[in-house]
């Protein structure tokens, strides 16, 4: 099959008649860092069936799939239209504007991701009612904090409950805004031993955060942790990218390969 | 050794449930050093578990070379986090037997994963006496192609296999060429990805310096 040439993908996000044509060409132009001048247009436009009512299902997933290519974008021209959606019922839309949002650095995003995780361990990290979801996606909102970089104190008093939380994921996302935030050790440390947590998927969530914050004193945790090497090199890329000096994360990584 | 310790060993394997106790079981197949335990401790690869699937690699590594011929017949199709595990152990031997399997890894497997680790088997992979050369040219080309590769850690790898092979005396003036090319690309704006940039611009350094 001939790869698709950008034109193409271009002409299957703007028709209307196929949706998974339209879905594929989202994710497109996110995966291929597309600089076309069409396709942020496009893709805000895809956003636009999240308004109607009902929403069509299929024309939701094209939306997700742009909001994610947004994140990938980071265009500003995007964050006004992605603000309005953190206000909207559906949590896997919530979930995601909030990942695109954190991606783009998005200063005007922290009033509202705040007053979303304002509510605290009984409001926003509480279960909703049989589903294993939270009442807000809370490790994404406290990840896009610490994205985001702000670190304001009444940022770090919304962040700090959630170091308490029930879920390890919950409190690793927690840690991980908190060291990027602070560069305080004791978060740092905080998140090395979740790198012994007896879960596998804690272990590997723990250790992806500890790569995010670039905290250099992580590395011989991340080398020694039991997660697969090709986790501990996306880490390490993370570290390495975050540090001046990078040499030893290199010599790491190369030991891993 | 005795057959009755091998079967105990594979007993208790069998029984382990939690991951401490497979590793524990796992740990005890390998002290056994017996080539008999070369196939359980692949299929002990395959469970998915980080922590037990690191205590079999080493076991298999410390087996050595004997083992080259059963892991070259191991592949499990439908499982890549195994086909990684035992291209590592193909890679860490640096047989050349295992010069086939890595390339062919290297072109057709879809996880990069299993990419990266063939790419890592040709940069280190020992060269036989009589057919060094064309051995040398193979490993060049194969890491050539990762230097293309559409993920980013196989061209890490990439970067660090050139580095390697160019430090050796026995490169042709053309393959060292094509190599320090492919470096310089890596290094330059037309890498995306800034680990990879930093690699090969480490790459360069060192041998521009030796």
């Amino acid at each position: 099959m001939e790869p698709l040439s950008e034109t193409q993908v271009i002409q299957n996000l703007r028709q209307t008649e196929d949706p998974s044509a339209q879905y594929y060409a989202a994710w497109w132009l996110g995966k291929m860092r597309s600089q076309h001048p069409d396709a942020i247009p496009l893709l805000l436009r895809a956003l636009e069936a999240l308004d109607a009512t009902p929403i069509d299902p299929e024309q939701r997933g094209v939306a997700l799939n742009a909001i994610r290519a947004l994140g990938l974008l980071r265009d500003m021209r995007a964050e006004q239209p992605l603000l309005a959606l953190l206000h909207s019922n559906d949590y896997t839309v919530r979930e995601e504007v909030v990942r695109t949002l954190g991606a783009m650095g998005s200063c005007g995003a922290v009033e509202g991701i705040r007053a979303l995780l304002a509510s605290g361990l009984e409001g926003a990290g509480a279960e909703q009612p049989s589903s294993p979801l939270l009442n807000e996606p809370c490790e994404a909102l406290l990840e896009a904090l610490g994205d985001i970089g702000d670190g304001s104190s009444s940022n770090l008093a919304v962040i700090h409950p959630f170091t308490e939380h029930p879920r390890p994921l919950i409190r690793s996302a927690a840690c991980r805004a908190l060291l990027q935030l602070t560069g305080l050790d004791q978060w740092g440390m905080e998140l090395k031993k979740l790198l012994n947590h007896p879960e596998p998927l804690v272990r590997r969530g723990a250790l992806l955060d500890l790569g995010a914050t670039g905290w250099l004193a992580a590395m011989p945790s991340i080398r020694t942790a039991a997660v697969e090497p090709s986790l501990k090199l996306v880490a390490l890329r993370e570290v390495a990218e975050r540090n001046v000096d990078p040499n030893d994360v290199l010599d790491a990584m190369d030991g891993l390969l | 050794m005795t057959n009755t310790a091998l079967d105990q060993a594979l007993q208790t394997l069998e029984r382990a449930t939690s991951t401490p106790e497979l590793v524990k079981a796992t740990q005890a197949l390998c002290a056994l050093n017996d080539l008999e335990a070369a196939k359980p401790l692949v299929k002990v690869l395959g469970f998915n578990n980080p922590a037990v699937a690191a205590v079999a690699t080493q076991g298999l590594i410390q087996l050595g070379r004997d083992t080259i011929p059963i892991l070259l017949v191991s592949l499990d199709a439908r499982n890549y986090g195994a086909r990684a595990w035992v291209v590592k152990v193909i890679a860490a031997l640096r047989d050349p037997r295992g010069l086939d399997l890595l390339e062919h890894a290297l072109e057709a497997d879809i996880a990069p994963s299993v990419r990266r680790s063939a790419t890592r088997g040709l940069a280190d992979l020992e060269l036989s006496e009589d057919a060094a050369h064309d051995q040398l040219v193979r490993c060049f080309e194969g890491l050539l192609k990762a230097v293309r590769d559409d993920e980013w850690v196989v061209r890490y790898a990439a970067a660090y296999g050139l580095e390697q092979r160019l430090n050796s005396a026995a490169v042709s003036a053309h393959l060292a060429e094509q190599g320090r090319a492919a470096l310089n690309q890596l290094a330059s704006d037309a890498e995306g990805v800034r680990v990879v940039q930093l690699r090969a611009l480490k790459a360069l350094q060192r041998l521009n310096a030796g």
